[in-house]
């Protein structure tokens, strides 16, 4: 159960961004993906979940527990994909935005899934709830929730921690590194903050210009 | 190219095809027809050619740069004293039912405030004015053109405003305009100087479509000068439109090139509007070099901001009336302020002509949805780098003079053997929404997150279930906004359903505008009131089925 990583080349029309990088992500751990703006952490993460821009360009492979998924469409791929910001669907509830993850099946089972995942993320309360009537730390535990109740086979988290303030980020980022580790799924984490590293074993720097 | 590509491309080719192939072939139409020497000789020799043209540009061009102007002004009270983005929200709204009202049915309802017997002058008569009788003054119809000036005015500055706000409402664009005009504050600019040298350039720069799009309309206007545009000469317009009208093909061939000439002068006018455009931004770059005149910042009262919106709405609202009273009225000497007699009859002629009212209905709904299809579809599955380059030729039915467009659909119907065919009137009609449903939905369409369809498939879901379950739904109300536009524009549609539909179709504008030419004050007013109450009644469908979800008071 891991996540394995290897890109011979990422390029932007601009030139290239990265070389002969290699990630190898084991089940239940967070991998950090660090370095300046631009130098193409997002990008490995979009190559990852299969929506790169038209205009770039990458050659490698990705493994997801021993099954190459690079050229799997990304709704088959089944990775969870966290922002910075979390794009909540503004015009369904709570539960709405929930069942809309949960794969399809008998009624009640789906949402029983839902209640389940609000339990998880200590938001069961919220079932009903507007979206836009949450606080910035109640709307990215919901966009968690839904992210895993999709049942990913591992988790790509693009600075989901940078719009929560500081007592609210430890929170968050303790709820998720808990849940990957009790999933026993991978992740790879983008950020640009030191603290956000679970395990320094497992954090790359990447650098401008490709090199690492 | 790989056939995965291949077969990614074969939607918008056909998309592409389905209304390039129409659209270009009724441009490419009139170039013989319009391009014959001996026509060009006469038309060029003709007394009233250069007279009409010299009227064309007077009236073009002062009513489009007093309504750019008048829209900067409002638009600097609206932003510098409108503090959040639902303040704007709430300007944009009264614009819908301004810009709802037909340009035909505007005109007739100006007449009946200007003209001499008018509802103005009576309102003043016999005192203080002194007027027992109407007086023989040219308030319409007049040889300046003052009066097709000031309805062109009163008509785009909403268009110009609705569109301005339409981009200001984008995400982050209020708050950089804004931070802009604030910073020019703390380096000692005035209020007027931070508006005029850095916040209009900023926002003119993304109204070039939209003020083309007046200055086409604003030159090549025909329903309106008929109505209420000068008569000797009138403007070249409307003799086009006379020529091409004429049983005589030669007449028919100079009407034609008088409608390419036109198109010249449109060209070289947008020409100066854009070389005008850039001046502020030549202006800009030289904004350090300039003295400062240090004011304070001052906050405005908020009558002072709402003043231009009431005086637009109190026209709109006394045209409107005019019009209503005028469908109702029996006799009404003058300097009587209300008619003698009230009386339905208008209507009931009206009510026996429903099979117009069905026409226009039906023509409305069928162009608007196919319009709104398409555009949804192209929106969709076109590539970006497409869609910017097709977006020219999809704004030809818009920037082409009205009667040259007019001659290609004309031309088009006949070859295809759609002349007088209800087919044809719907071909003619969809491609001339097109354009204003494109304008006003590819803003909010282009708007949407595109993380919300990445993080939707990481989450499993086809691209089908993104668009009926998240991305359709959001866009609601700029879907039933653009749909409401597309049934408006077909509704005003006048040269298009008398051409194609060679008379078999009557609609409410036709009957409106042919009804002005003569004495049927009652039954015109009641054509022109129902020519705004249809599309009225459209917008406020569509805001109603694009309200924002109700919540109820635990879900907040």
């Amino acid at each position: 159960m891991s996540l394995d990583i290897h890109i011979t080349q990422l390029a932007s029309p601009a030139g290239d961004l990265l070389r002969g990088l290699h990630i190898h992500v084991p089940a239940g751990k967070v991998h950090t993906l660090m370095g300046p703006s631009g130098c193409g952490k997002s990008s490995v993460l979009a190559a990852v979940c299969g929506t790169l821009d038209p205009g770039m360009l990458w050659d490698g492979r990705v493994t997801l527990h021993g099954q190459r998924i690079e050229s799997l469409p990304v709704q088959a791929r089944r990775v969870g994909l966290l922002f910075q910001d979390d794009l909540l669907f503004a015009h369904m509830t709570v539960r709405e935005n929930l069942l809309f993850a949960v794969p399809a099946g008998e009624r009640q089972a789906r949402e029983r899934a839902v209640e389940a995942a609000l339990d998880d993320v200590e938001m069961r309360e919220f079932l009903h709830a507007n979206p836009a009537g949450l606080s910035g730390g109640q709307r990215a535990r919901v966009a968690l929730a839904r992210a895993l109740l999709a049942q990913p086979r591992c988790l790509l988290l693009d600075e989901p921690f940078s719009k929560l303030d500081a007592a609210l980020r430890g929170r968050m980022r303790a709820l998720v590194f808990g849940l990957v580790a009790r999933r026993a799924i991978p992740a790879l984490l983008v950020t640009h903050d030191l603290a956000d590293v679970a395990d320094p074993q497992h954090l790359t720097r990447l650098d401008t210009g490709g090199a690492l | 190219m790989p056939v995965a590509r291949l077969s990614r491309l074969l939607v918008p080719l056909a998309l592409l095809l389905l209304v390039a192939g129409p659209l270009l072939w009724a441009v490419g139409s009139t170039v013989p027809f319009g391009m014959q020497a001996p026509a060009w000789t006469t038309l060029l020799q003709h007394p009233q050619t250069w007279p009409a043209l010299g009227m064309t540009i007077w009236t073009g061009l002062s009513a489009t740069l007093l309504a750019t102007g008048i829209t900067a002004c409002i638009l600097a009270r609206w932003l510098a004293a409108t503090g959040t983005a639902q303040g704007l929200d709430k300007w944009a709204r009264w614009m819908s039912p301004l810009l709802s009202v037909p340009h035909a049915a505007f005109a007739i309802g100006m007449v009946a405030l200007l003209a001499p017997g008018g509802w103005l002058l009576r309102l003043i008569s016999p005192w203080p004015s002194g007027l027992e009788s109407p007086p023989a003054w040219a308030t319409t119809q007049d040889p300046w053109g003052l009066g097709l000036i000031a309805v062109l005015v009163l008509k785009e500055v909403p268009f110009l405003l609705w569109a301005a706000l339409a981009y200001v409402q984008q995400p982050g664009v209020q708050a950089q305009l804004r931070q802009s005009l604030r910073l020019a504050a703390t380096w000692g600019y005035s209020d007027a100087q931070a508006w005029w040298r850095i916040g209009w350039p900023q926002l003119v720069r993304h109204l070039t479509a939209p003020l083309l799009a007046v200055l086409a309309y604003s030159l090549t206007v025909v329903d309106m000068a008929l109505v209420i545009g000068p008569t000797a000469p009138p403007t070249l317009s409307v003799l086009a439109w006379q020529w091409l009208q004429d049983a005589d093909p030669a007449i028919n061939a100079q009407g034609a090139s008088a409608a390419w000439l036109l198109a010249a002068v449109l060209l070289g006018c947008a020409g100066a509007l854009v070389a005008w455009r850039a001046w502020p931004l030549w202006r800009q770059r030289q904004v350090r070099g300039v003295t400062l005149a240090q004011h304070a910042v001052t906050e405005r009262k908020p009558d002072a901001v709402s003043a231009p919106l009431v005086t637009l709405l109190g026209v709109y609202a006394a045209v409107l009336a005019a019009l209503a009273a005028g469908s109702v009225s029996g006799p009404w000497p003058f300097p009587a302020l209300l008619p003698e007699v009230w009386t339905l009859h208008a209507w009931e002629g009206v009510l026996r002509s429903s099979r117009t009212v069905w026409i226009t209905l039906g023509l409305g709904l069928l162009s608007a949805a196919t319009a709104l299809a398409w555009v949804v579809a192209w929106l969709e599955w076109a590539p970006l780098d497409w869609q910017r380059r097709m977006r020219p030729v999809w704004m030809l039915p818009l920037v082409l003079p009205a009667v040259l467009w007019v001659v290609g659909l004309h031309r088009l119907s006949l070859a295809w053997g759609l002349d007088g065919q209800a087919a044809g009137l719907w071909l003619a009609h969809t491609l001339s929404a097109l354009p204003y449903v494109l304008i006003a939905l590819q803003g909010p369409y282009g708007g949407v997150d595109p993380r919300l369809q990445q993080v939707s498939a990481a989450l499993g879901r086809s691209r089908a279930a993104f668009l009926w379950q998240v991305k359709w739904p959001l866009l609601r109300s700029a879907l039933a906004a653009a749909l409401a536009v597309g049934f408006a524009v077909s509704v005003a549609q006048y040269l298009p359903t008398l051409y194609v539909g060679a008379g078999r179709f009557q609609t409410v504008t036709t009957e409106a505008v042919t009804l002005a030419s003569g004495g049927q004050r009652a039954l015109t007013a009641a054509f022109a009131w129902l020519q705004w109450l249809l599309p009225m009644l459209m917008f406020g469908l569509a805001a109603w089925w694009g309200r924002p979800r109700r919540w109820p008071a635990a879900a907040q």
